[in-house]
């Protein structure tokens, strides 16, 4: 058994420049005629771009493609969404469909979510945070999809968005609080005296900083391991089967992975939720200002 | 970064394509989804915030128009009170004027009728004394005939009447 052990989790779970889709297997099993198998499209390879000495490979790998496909949906979906709201505001009609259930959601996570948690006159903020919400939500179901690929459990995707997130949140505060916003940096207490601030501001400053950073790593962090962490138990609980090699045990495995795919769902709109929420909430308390 | 196990591995070409893509797609919604939709909302939403505003304002400006009215009325009635009162007192004023002035009158008339009383009282005693001395006069001369002065017994006479006239008043 040791043998022929092979780890087939990582690479489910990890970048590849290939493409997974359905095909039919020439002949074997009958099972492989009738049932679709998974075969292997090899996506091009560019060649690195140097900069100094630093190799750039930016061809494009599955999860690239699996965040075009996130988002070209999140425009779709924007486009229908749009449709309805033009076709409801020319017939001046009761919403409904698709596109209105979109713009009920935009319009409840602008409303409830974005507009309290940013602060006054955060509708600067609300296309940047839904934009987020959709991607990462469409990422996060893209790994449920047969033969799709989670790109929001890839470490990079998270950091990026987080980064960019970061960046936003910083700026929110720059826009904010002005000069004010060096406090955010530097700790500088304006209720003690000046010997004390002195004393306190290096000890405090790194721990500022550090909070600072903290925020987006634990958004990259949480996102990553929640997407990954679905998967892996999906695939240990598929693998079941193989490890008890026989046909009796078989719906027990697949019972256990239909609940987990179950919470693997909610799990997609939870986390895009999570990452959207912690977002704003970031963005209103650098934009209140709270020293 | 390559000790790293796979799925920890940052890859650079990965984050460039997230940052490009996301960027792509955040320029493309900003620009259909949310001027068209979130545009309408908050316009709507500017709209009626607007139409509350309003609400209130003229809310506030009735309260203080109503205010107004109702200050405009209460000094009107203190002033038609005070209108009220002050013709009452010049109507009391008036007719305490004319009460002490018929007084007055009366009391002038009563003056000068006992005045008149008096002067005619007065009038009627000479008148009675001068007959008196007249009658005296003729009695006395029918009494004593002709030989008697007319004019020194007319003095005794008076005289004695005077002393009458004068013991009796005295």
């Amino acid at each position: 058994m040791i043998a022929d052990q092979k780890d087939f989790i990582t690479p489910h779970i990890t970048d590849a420049h290939t493409l997974d889709y359905p095909c039919f297997a020439q002949a074997a099993h009958w099972y492989q005629r009738t049932i679709p198998q998974a075969c292997e499209y090899e996506l091009p390879r560019w060649a690195p771009i140097h900069i100094g000495r630093f190799a750039l490979d930016i061809s494009p790998t599955r999860h690239v493609v699996m965040l075009w496909i996130a988002a070209l949906l999140c425009i779709v979906t924007t486009l229908l969404a749009l449709r309805a709201h033009n076709r409801r505001t020319r017939e001046g009609k009761a919403p409904s469909g698709f596109g209105n259930g979109l713009e009920a959601l935009v319009l409840y996570l602008r409303n409830e979510v974005v507009l309290p948690n940013v602060g006054p006159h955060g509708n600067g903020y609300v296309p940047f945070l839904l934009t987020l919400f959709f991607f990462i939500l469409f990422a996060n179901l893209l790994g449920l999809v047969p033969y799709g690929a989670t790109a929001t459990g890839n470490i990079s995707v998270t950091f990026t968005l987080a980064i960019i997130t970061f960046i936003v949140i910083e700026f929110a505060g720059m826009k904010a609080q002005g000069w004010g916003y060096i406090n955010t940096i530097v700790f500088w207490p304006h209720d003690m005296s000046l010997p004390m601030k002195i004393f306190i501001s290096p000890i405090l400053t790194p721990i500022e900083i550090i909070g600072k950073l903290t925020k987006p790593f634990a958004l990259a962090i949480r996102l990553f391991a929640n997407m990954v962490s679905g998967h892996v138990v999906l695939l240990a609980l598929i693998s079941l089967i193989f490890t008890f090699a026989t046909w009796i045990l078989v719906p027990v495995p697949i019972a256990m992975a239909l609940g987990i795919s179950l919470l693997e769902l909610f799990v997609a709109f939870l986390q895009a939720f999570i990452f959207m929420l912690l977002s704003s909430v970031f963005i209103g308390l650098i934009r209140e200002g709270a020293h | 970064m390559d000790t790293l196990p796979a799925p920890f591995r940052l890859n650079p070409g990965l984050m460039i394509w997230t940052l490009v893509v996301f960027g792509i797609l955040a320029v493309v919604l900003w620009k259909s989804l949310y001027p068209t939709i979130l545009k309408a909302t908050i316009d709507r939403e500017a709209r009626i915030k607007k139409d509350l505003d309003d609400a209130e304002r003229l809310r506030a400006e009735s309260a203080a128009a109503l205010e107004e009215q109702r200050q405009l009325l209460a000094s009107a009635r203190g002033e038609a009170t005070a209108i009220i009162a002050e013709a009452r007192q010049a109507a009391e004023r008036e007719r305490s004027a004319a009460v002490e002035k018929t007084r007055q009158e009366q009391e002038d008339l009563l003056h000068r009728a006992r005045r008149e009383i008096e002067a005619e009282r007065e009038r009627a005693v000479a008148d009675i004394r001068r007959e008196a001395v007249d009658i005296a006069i003729a009695a006395a001369g029918k009494v004593v005939g002709a030989r008697l002065d007319a004019a020194a017994d007319r003095k005794i006479v008076e005289e004695y009447i005077g002393s009458i006239g004068t013991g009796a008043r005295g």
